[in-house]
């Protein structure tokens, strides 16, 4: 990796004064920012700590709902009880999120600003993996790549494993940066570049993402990943579904899709399909059918409009408890 | 003549190796972690692109970066560069972040060609030339019978297309060396190896040095799979820069994308097979054509038919070359795609005829099937050895109350399914290798050869066998291997270490004791004829009287050693063995889970019966992993790999591995064969049985390993005509 300066402040304050745009980097648990350094992938010029900074740490919750530090990592997440109780799909997801060593070095900002995976990208093809104005992607290996708004020139997925249930939960996220603090919905952390030159996050350089704040909720929420092996690995297709119940029946609902688009992918086709319905194997099926509908796979990945389908189905199901595909 | 004991207190039982605790608790000098007293190191610059020519190279630059301290190329102006990873320069410096920065300094104009990187892009008529002369040598089929005619008779026909892609080696230690040149006649090098005695004279080759002023150390290694025989370009560089730095050491070992890029791979294969039989299971002919790829090196032939004695058969293969990194040797090299092949098409003919798969496998045994016996001359009739094994492993996977026909398994989406294969190997030792056994006046006891401990357990099983012999612990021999510069010692490829090394092994702790005895029985005013070693004691008629230690003190001043020849009777080759898989497979994802494994494995006499099924259980491992996860992925327009790497080049962890069973087939007749080796079979038939399970499982082949989500799911798409 290319040399570079190293800070560790210890308050937020002097982060912020520290990460001065453009070639400066936010350092939590590493285990994306390392690994792009080594491959050149990334190469700053002063990298600047944030775990030193306890503030960034807490996981408080209160009758408002749970506030999650930027700097808490995975494995603190999955301690809380309250997450646990109340946020299964945010545990669930984040139980799943590769290694109990990465899960105790990773963090919740880091998770949700990490970059994606995709194999061209990660070569060192830039984002968009564009090269004589053709798409590496499209004309190549995509098995993993996206199976929505594959129109445009961004066929990555977003990596993120926790943005999908933080934004069916309808969190939001504070960022920090010189011109002072703003809080948006989670979702709005990412945008889908319009050009080579464009990032697929919205957190600009120079700022800092402190915290997520998830609401106090009573919805019925539940993830579920397809993914190929049982240890470590990424989700094919992962669904995370909250649902505000109506009686028996689905009063309001969120159905949000991961590893599929280049964003986390809200699905209202599927939210209509269950809304005003009650849950059984009937309109989960249609909802994940309707999920589905604007898919348009590429070359290799076809296979993932079934996983995406299931993946809701499924979702849906555990939110009221019936995991049928683990009886056989 | 030589025998191994009929009532032996060691052989046959479970040691633990005798430096487990060290590599557990991470005490063990792996050759990477061996770093001399300044030390240089070195860093590889590989080929970005697939297909290139040197059109020039600089490493001015590079040469006045800090710490840099020697650079060799090793592909100048003009030279081809074959694939991503082929080598071009190495750097030795005084930090392994000096080396790599330098590495990137290096200026390279390349003629960047065009390439072909799978097989389907080399077969292309249009293709650009891998080598002159074309990139597909097919070779002419080999018939045997009339498999045309007879095809044409058979009361059912199956025929299908599988595949298996190229897999690479992924050894957890990386290849490399660290070499230190003394002037120009001399080299040590701590080489992760599993042929010290090669690299030595690979060393000693490019030096025109004796391979005696080659010393080779490999105390302990981590992983070689077959692909680690040779010194290789990296570890001759090493030394020519140890050389030219004035005898520094130099260490030079891969990254783990190199590893995957240029440090070897198995071969994929394809086949296209008609299978066909009489109405009562019986195979009549098969016609086989198949291609493979070893990328820039070849060798992607296996063997089909396999197992099955198959009176008519045509099998044609042809080799593609692709720019890829070369094949090398791997875990029982060409037999488990043999193996997976042959087994799906026999299962799906199975399914065709409503038969049952164990049915039909013991159906089409060769009535003689003959491998070597205990001694020259003699046989064995493998045929009865597979039925039993069969019956054996049909017990221990609960298949008669289990198995279900091919589709018949429940109504759920979780569907499971039982399947089976069977392999062969040979396993046999080398006729011409040497240990030497010394007793000291203090009572240790040290054997030495020029092998190697590649994770087999020969550290362990040699000192068990000197232990044996002596009356002591294994613990109390100090088995010392992994130098070049001691009596010649076997190479670890194709299972032969062992049945290699025991007997000279039992010759020399033999010669040794009876050596000791004429020693030391004046001392004990009585005749060698009359001693015995037991527990640690010098026995006298059958009375403990004496310690070991004390006897020993009795040599006075001379150590004895004595150096074991092979013999004849003490080890044999070829073996047999058959694994059972049953899995679960959930319809709506496609994704499979292997529940459980049962591998019976016969190889002759089993000296650790610990090591032993270490051996059987990593077989497995990696078979499942072949079978369910591995796969190299490279990219047709820009021509290099997209998965050099242990995260999408997808690998088992913990939670992927099944129960697995473990059973030794060693019957006394077994036994009497003396030692076989058990590296290698293990590993041929897990692919094949888990694809045949799945098959079972979900009432359809799917035809493309690895059994991914997306290959299950295609393929049951195509079932239900949606593909
Ligand atoms: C084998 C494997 C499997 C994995 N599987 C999954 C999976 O299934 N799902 C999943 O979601 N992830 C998965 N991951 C990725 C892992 O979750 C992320 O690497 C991790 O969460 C990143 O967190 P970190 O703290 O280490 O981030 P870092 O590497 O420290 O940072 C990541 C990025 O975020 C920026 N950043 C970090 N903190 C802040 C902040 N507070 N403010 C502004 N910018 C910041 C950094 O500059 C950097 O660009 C996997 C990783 C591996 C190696």
């Amino acid at each position: 990796m290319k040399a570079f300066d190293y800070a560790a402040p210890t308050s937020v304050a002097d982060a912020l004064k520290l990460m001065e745009p453009p070639h400066t980097a936010a350092l939590s648990g590493g285990t994306d920012l390392i690994n792009r350094m080594k491959d050149y992938v990334s190469s700053p010029e002063r990298v600047v700590y944030l775990k030193d900074i306890d503030a960034l740490e807490s996981i408080e919750s209160s009758s408002k709902g749970v506030s999650i530090g930027a700097g808490a990592t995975l494995a603190a997440l999955l301690e809380h009880g309250e997450i646990k109780k109340t946020y299964p799909s945010l545990w669930k997801a984040a139980y799943e999120v590769a290694t109990p060593q990465i899960r105790n070095m990773a963090t919740v900002g880091g998770n949700l600003l990490q970059r994606p995976r995709c194999w061209y990208y990660r070569a060192g093809n830039g984002l968009l993996a564009l090269k004589d104005g053709k798409s590496l992607v499209r004309e190549g290996d995509n098995r993993f790549h996206a199976i929505f708004m594959t129109d445009g020139d961004a066929l990555f997925v977003n990596p993120s494993s926790l943005a999908v249930p933080l934004i069916a939960l309808g969190a939001k996220a504070t960022i920090l940066g010189p011109k002072g603090e703003r809080t948006v919905p989670v979702a709005e952390l990412y945008r889908v570049p319009k050009g080579s030159q464009e990032r697929e996050l919205t957190v600009q350089h120079g700022e800092i993402l402190t915290k997520v704040v998830v609401p106090a909720t009573h919805a019925k929420n539940a993830s579920y990943e397809a993914r190929h092996k049982q240890a470590h690995d990424w989700p094919l297709a992962l669904a995370s579904v909250a649902l505000e119940m109506d009686g028996q029946k689905v009063g309001s609902a969120r159905v949000v899709l991961g590893a599929v688009a280049p964003v986390p992918l809200r699905s209202e086709a599927a939210e209509k399909a269950i809304e005003g319905k009650a849950l059984n194997h009937e309109s989960a099926t249609a909802a994940g059918d309707a999920a589905v509908k604007d898919a348009k796979p590429l070359s290799m990945n076809a296979y993932k409009v079934q996983l995406t389908k299931v993946a809701v189905k499924r979702a849906l199901l555990a939110a009221v408890g019936d995991r049928y595909w683990e009886e056989g | 003549m030589a025998a191994w004991p009929k009532e032996p207190r060691l052989i046959g039982t479970k040691v633990p190796r005798l430096d487990g605790l060290a590599k557990a608790s991470g005490k063990a000098k792996y050759p990477s972690d061996v770093r001399p007293e300044g030390t240089l190191f070195g860093v590889v610059l590989y080929s970005p692109h697939a297909n290139a020519t040197v059109k020039s190279i600089d490493t001015a630059a590079a040469e006045k970066m800090p710490g840099v301290k020697g650079i060799v190329v090793i592909a100048g102006q003009g030279k081809k560069l074959r694939f991503q990873g082929d080598d071009i320069a190495i750097v030795a410096a005084e930090t392994e972040e000096q080396a790599r920065d330098a590495v990137r300094a290096i200026k390279v104009d390349y003629e960047v060609l065009p390439h072909c990187v799978t097989e389907s892009q080399s077969m292309d008529e249009k293709a650009p030339q891998v080598f002159d002369g074309g990139n597909v040598r097919k070779a002419r089929a080999i018939v045997k019978g009339k498999p045309e005619e007879a095809l044409e008779k058979a009361d059912v026909v199956v025929e299908g297309t599988y595949s298996l892609p190229v897999i690479t080696h992924v050894c957890l230690e990386p290849h490399g060396l660290t070499a230190q040149a003394e002037g120009s006649s001399k080299i040590t090098a701590w080489a992760s190896t599993q042929a010290v005695t090669v690299v030595a004279g690979e060393l000693a080759g490019s030096f025109n040095i004796s391979p005696a002023d080659v010393t080779v150390l490999t105390e302990v290694m981590g992983g070689g799979f077959g692909s680690k025989f040779g010194a290789d370009i990296w570890g001759r560089t090493a030394a020519e820069l140890s050389k030219k730095c004035g005898g520094r050491p130099v260490k030079v070992f891969l990254d783990r994308a190199q590893e995957h890029l240029a440090a070897g791979n198995r071969p994929s294969a394809t086949g296209h097979v008609k299978l066909g039989a009489s109405k009562d299971g019986k195979l009549v002919a098969m016609i086989a054509e198949t291609y493979g790829t070893g990328g820039v090196r070849g060798g992607s032939n296996f063997p089909l038919p396999y197992v099955y004695d198959l009176k008519n058969s045509s099998r044609a293969h042809a080799e593609v070359s692709v720019n890829a990194g070369g094949a090398r040797a791997m875990r029982a090299p060409g037999h488990p795609q043999g193996c997976a092949i042959m087994e799906a098409a026999l299962d799906d003919l199975a399914a065709k005829l409503g038969m049952d798969p164990v049915e039909i496998r013991v159906k089409n045994l060769a009535e003689v099937d003959n491998v070597r016996g205990g001694r020259q001359g003699e046989t064995i009739n493998r045929t009865p050895m597979y039925e039993a094994q069969l019956k054996l492993g049909a017990e221990l996977i609960g298949w008669r109350d289990k198995y279900k026909p091919r589709g018949e398994n429940g109504k759920g989406v979780v569907k499971r399914g039982l399947g089976v294969a069977l392999h062969q190997w040979g396993g046999g030792g080398a006729a011409d290798k040497q240990v030497s056994c010394t007793i000291n006046p203090d009572g240790s006891v040290e054997i030495k050869s020029a092998t190697q401990d590649i994770g087999t357990g020969a550290r362990t099983i040699l000192a068990m066998i000197t232990a044996e012999v002596l009356g002591l612990k294994p613990t109390d021999i100090k088995s010392n291997i992994g130098n070049s510069t001691f009596p010649p010692g076997q190479s670890s490829g194709g299972s032969t270490t062992t049945p290699s090394m025991s007997p000279p092994c039992l010759a020399a702790a033999t010669q040794a004791r009876a050596a000791f005895f004429n020693k030391i029985a004046p001392a004990l005013s009585t005749d060698a004829e009359t001693l015995s070693l037991k527990d640690g004691q010098v026995w006298v008629n059958g009375e403990p009287t004496m310690s070991w230690k004390d006897a020993c003190r009795k040599l006075g001043m001379a150590s004895i050693s004595e150096t074991g020849k092979f013999a004849d009777g003490l080890s044999s080759v070829g073996v047999g063995g058959c694994q059972f898989a049953e899995v679960e497979v959930d319809t709506e994802t496609g994704v499979v889970r292997v529940k459980k494994i049962v591998a019976i494995q016969d190889s002759g006499l089993i000296i650790d019966k610990l090591t032993w099924e270490s051996q059987v259980y990593g077989g497995v491992i990696g078979g499942l992993n072949y079978g369910l996860f591995e796969e190299r992925v490279m990219d047709p327009t820009t021509g290099v790999m997209l998965n050099p790497d242990m995260e999408l080049y997808k690998l088992a962890g913990a939670s992927d591995i099944p129960e697995i069973i473990v059973r030794a087939y060693e019957t006394e007749e077994m036994k009497n064969r003396g030692v076989i080796g058990v590296g290698e079979p293990p590993t041929i038939a897990t692919a094949a049985a888990i694809a045949n399970a799945v098959a079972n499982a979900i009432g359809v082949r799917v035809p493309d390993w690895p059994m991914s989500p997306r290959n299950v799911l295609n393929a049951l798409a195509s079932k239900e005509g949606k593909a």
